[in-house]
């Protein structure tokens, strides 16, 4: 076999490759049926080189960036991510970074829902993780507040003042989510009515 | 090109070859099918070196016959950190137990030989052969991730396992 994907007990499948295109045009030469959809037509080895060539280099994406805005006036005020995207297992590492001027005031929490919605809702990931340098304990509040649990720390992951420090990682789940934006959705309803 | 030092009884890891581009199937570490001409590809312009940051590459070449089964990403930024990947050929029924016997050969080399303060592996949590190796070897479960990865109809989850070397005690020349 060669390069199989997946194996059966007489064939088995694999990827195309321009070696492949010579074989492939005698079989449209020699085709003997004529009802298919449009019929018997001769292809060019060239043709099906050029296509074998491009199938494979397509790419998803391994991570996905985000600007942040401010609505009111377009301001970048810092950016928001999902990296180490798995597509098969579904799962995706979330990152953000907001400029000084707009911490602490909330719309940090609430672009990470839009990131975590868009995680959620639109690329139907299942299981979102997260990583914090133990000392920012900021960013550790701010992830419980929006769902995330811990998940265990990887020990001795940098020094800082001459100790190790860990890197702590949380993960998060759907259901989780949506019950941690509901209650943020909630305080927010109250502000607006005060 | 068997390394000496990282040679088993049923598997040893390499470094990556040209010719590696034939068996891609095997190693590369996606589902995706890959052509050989892709692969080739592949070899020259994204491998990374040591150190680079980007993942290195090892092959887990069986001892009987050379082929590749599998392979190993280690990913460090800075020397005292490494993270470890496996990559199983999607054709094996013993790819834990082939897993379990490469990680045997790796955490030695890492902890012990290059003395990384730290080496991090990717383990699910049905992967048993591999998790037993990784305790025998003295390796900390430090994270678990639920539902982390997926198998035909379920989730299982994700452990990170960590090899922690003894502290540096560095004195001055």
């Amino acid at each position: 076999m060669r390069n199989p994907i997946m194996v059966g007990k007489r064939v088995y499948l694999r990827a195309f490759d321009v070696a492949d295109a010579e074989q492939w045009a005698r079989f449209a030469a020699e085709e003997p049926d004529t009802f298919m959809y449009r019929g018997r037509q001769p292809e060019s080895p060239m043709h099906l080189e050029t296509w074998a060539k491009g199938l494979y280099k397509p790419t998803t994406p391994h991570i996905i960036e985000f600007a942040v805005c401010l609505r009111e006036n377009d301001a970048l005020m810092g950016n928001m991510g999902i990296e180490d995207i798995n597509w098969i297992n579904r799962t995706g590492e979330t990152g953000s970074f907001l400029g000084a001027p707009y911490r602490n005031s909330g719309l940090g929490t609430e672009a990470k829902h839009l990131i975590l919605e868009y995680a959620f809702e639109r690329l139907q990931l299942h299981t979102i993780i997260s990583t914090v340098f133990e000392a920012n304990t900021r960013s550790s509040a701010a992830l419980a507040k929006q769902g995330y649990r811990p998940a265990g720390r990887m020990r001795r992951h940098d020094v800082k003042d001459g100790v190790y420090r860990d890197m702590l990682v949380y993960d998060l789940l759907r259901e989780e989510w949506l019950a941690a934006r509901e209650i943020w959705q909630a305080t927010q309803n109250q502000h607006e009515a005060e | 090109m068997r390394v000496t030092y990282l040679t088993g009884t049923t598997v040893y890891l390499r470094a990556l070859l040209a010719t590696d581009k034939e068996t891609v199937a095997a190693w590369f570490p996606s589902p995706f099918p890959k052509s050989v001409a892709a692969a080739e590809e592949w070899l020259k312009e994204s491998y990374g070196s040591w150190g680079s940051g980007k993942p290195t590459y090892l092959i887990i070449a069986q001892y009987s016959d050379d082929q590749p089964v599998g392979s190993c990403s280690l990913r460090t930024h800075d020397y005292r950190r490494a993270f470890l990947n496996f990559t199983m050929a999607p054709w094996l029924d013993n790819a834990d137990e082939l897993r379990a016997e490469a990680l045997r050969l790796l955490i030695p080399w890492l902890r012990d030989d290059q003395e990384f303060m730290s080496v991090l592996v990717s383990i699910a949590s049905d992967e048993l052969a591999t998790i037993a190796a990784a305790e025998e070897l003295g390796l900390e479960q430090n994270v678990r991730l639920r539902e982390y990865i997926a198998r035909p109809g379920k989730r299982v989850d994700g452990f990170l396992y960590q090899a922690l070397n003894t502290p540096w005690k560095v004195a001055d020349a």
